[in-house]
């Protein structure tokens, strides 16, 4: 027994070392840089201040935050709207079925995302293959306007973190008791009323976990903003990436990021409030 | 597993052989493609030195990468005219020997005493570059010779821009008929309602490549550094470059030596190699930026005279940078 303790925390230890290292102790720095201001030339200086976090609620930075939030919010509801008919179809297929797709979803991952994100520009952009398809048909006269707006932003966020939300509520979906459906559609239930008092309270939580999953990288991807949004709009991601590069305010940049930080957390308290499991997480 | 150590061992040896036949090296930190290869490869073959080339791509990320670095990590730098300026004043430089340069005769004077260094003490001039209107002739036929000629309701959705906010900015107060280092509350609020209500007619903003977005004809007009601008003329021949006349950015960047640089001597001759006016004409056939050299100038004097004139710096503004980025992120 005691051997096997020590062979477990022998191949524990490197993931302790690995979060301790990696993910603990730059968010110990980023809050404690929060509290410094910077000088002239991105410097920082160690006097405590809580300007960083009262800026924040400037009326420019909370515009933008709530037009990011928008967008992240637009983006989760598309994919739940994507995610529920791909799962409920898929539930009736084999086994075999089922494990291939939830594999095939995993493939794009296999591709850097940068480069996923550029391959949409041939596909969205002025001359690009929609368009000419559509104009060439005669289905429009004069190209869309797909990309460099917030669509293209909506666009490329989907599609980004769309598994997320798909593999959480498939499997919220396949765990729903066969016999129950059968029963309901016995009893004369309509697909709207078994949709809404069988399928969605069972899989509630399934979708705040995939929702959480996408809304909150959506604020922060500031790279398909800048690409597919033609750099034109700014989310909460671009405005902590500036702060660090351009503006060279390190502390406001670090006190943006607690304050994400913050809202992630709340997040999470209602995700539990809502009954869903920590361990679907990810175990955080 | 004795033959893979031996295995290793000669690789290792046989590293240690390849280095061994250079006569010294040089630790060159400069801008993403602004040096074709071939250039350091035929330097490496004729004086047998190693050039150990980085890159980055912005002045930030140069002073971030030789501030926290050991001294004597780099010998040779490109900074831009603000970043040399603050560069001197945080004692970063060290100064340059013109008499270890014989090439040095091949500057423009034009390029020296420049403001950020005025007796060229620690910079000599490597490349300018000037922000420029582009225009495609193709569709569009009115004349634009100002950033105020963009504002026409025909041009909607129609114009990039670069992603970098002191030079949009910094466009719309030149625009006013400000400095484009303006730090005034009142003048900024101008640029930013001049900037609000240019908004509708920007489709992007991009630092990368706005060159694409006119080859591609995604858009019609576009500001941009000249270099892309050329670029995107070769693509498309009815592509017209203006200079702005309400003013516009300049950017040169230098020949530094970074403080404590190891290889000194090894560094003048890479400058003095790179002034050599057939290597150098090289570098601007490549990227067409603005050839600072007497015998390799791709750029007429009179043209030259004209940007020198019209143009201006981006200045080091302080803490007013702050100024600068809520605007930025209002009109976004």
């Amino acid at each position: 027994m005691k051997k096997n303790s020590g062979f477990k925390s022998f191949f524990i230890l490197p993931i302790i070392i690995y979060t301790f290292v990696l993910i603990l102790l730059p968010i110990i720095y980023i809050l404690f840089l929060s509290f410094c201001t910077s000088d002239s030339y991105g410097g920082i200086l160690y006097n405590f201040t809580l300007d960083n976090y009262l800026n924040i609620f400037d009326m420019t930075y909370i515009k933008m935050l709530l037009k990011s939030s928008l967008i992240a919010l637009v983006t989760t509801f598309i994919c739940i709207l994507i995610s529920y008919p791909f799962a409920l179809i898929l539930r009736n297929k084999s086994e075999h079925i089922k494990n291939l797709t939830t594999k095939l979803i995993m493939v794009p991952f296999l591709t850097n995302s940068l480069i996923r994100t550029y391959g949409w520009i041939i596909l969205l952009r002025k001359n690009g293959i929609i368009n000419k398809f559509l104009t060439s048909l005669g289905i429009i006269a004069f190209p869309l306007n797909l990309m460099y707006n917030k669509l293209g932003i909506i666009i490329g966020m989907t599609y980004t973190l769309l598994p997320f939300m798909l593999l959480p509520v498939c499997s919220a979906v396949f765990e729903i008791d066969k016999s129950l459906i059968e029963a309901a559609k016995d009893l004369g239930a309509k697909p709207l009323q078994i949709f809404k008092n069988i399928i969605l309270p069972q899989t509630i939580s399934g979708v705040f976990n995939g929702s959480l999953m996408v809304f909150i990288p959506a604020i922060g991807y500031f790279f398909i903003a800048d690409i597919l949004g033609g750099g034109k709009t700014m989310i909460i991601g671009n405005l902590i990436k500036n702060q660090f590069l351009t503006a060279r305010n390190w502390p406001f940049g670090s006190a943006i990021a607690i304050f994400l930080i913050i809202i992630t957390f709340a997040l999470v308290k209602v995700y539990k409030k809502l009954g869903g499991k920590m361990e679907e997480l990810g175990g955080l | 597993m004795k033959k893979l150590i031996i295995l290793f061992i000669s690789i290792f040896l046989l590293c240690g052989c390849t280095n061994k036949s250079y006569d010294g090296e040089i630790n060159v930190l400069n801008w993403t493609s602004y040096i074709p290869y071939e250039i350091i490869r035929d330097f490496e073959k004729e004086y047998n030195i190693k050039v150990n080339y980085g890159t980055y791509s912005s002045n930030e990320e140069l002073l971030a990468k030789i501030s926290s670095s050991k001294e004597g990590t780099y010998d040779l730098i490109f900074p831009s005219d603000y970043m040399v300026e603050l560069m001197i004043d945080r004692n970063m430089l060290d100064e340059i020997d013109i008499s270890k340069i014989p090439n040095y005769s091949n500057i423009n004077s034009l390029f020296l005493k420049q403001s950020f260094d005025i007796d060229n003490k620690y910079s000599l001039p490597f490349l300018a570059a000037t922000t420029v209107i582009t225009i495609n002739r193709e569709t569009i036929k009115d004349s634009i010779v100002s950033y105020n000629d963009l504002f026409s309701s025909k041009y909607e959705n129609d114009i990039v821009l670069l992603d970098d906010q002191r030079i949009v900015i910094g466009m719309a107060l030149q625009a006013n008929g400000y400095s484009m280092n303006e730090i005034e509350n009142d003048k900024l609020d101008k640029a930013k309602e001049w900037l609000l209500k240019l908004n509708k007619n920007v489709k992007a903003f991009d630092s990368d490549s706005p060159k694409t977005f006119l080859i591609t004809k995604e858009v019609d007009l576009g500001v941009m550094w000249n270099a892309e601008a050329i670029i995107a003329k070769e693509q498309n021949d009815n592509i017209e470059i203006v200079y702005p006349t309400d003013g516009f950015a300049i950017s040169l960047d230098n020949y530094t030596i970074v403080k404590g640089a190891k290889n000194k001597d090894n560094a003048y001759k890479f400058i003095n190699y790179l002034l050599r006016s057939d290597v150098s004409k090289k570098i601007t056939d490549e990227y067409p930026y603005i050839n600072t050299g007497l015998y390799s100038k791709n750029v007429s004097d009179e043209e030259l005279s004209n940007i020198l004139y019209n143009g201006s710096y981006v200045k080091n503004i302080g803490m007013n940078i702050a100024a600068y980025d809520r605007i930025w992120a209002e009109i976004k």
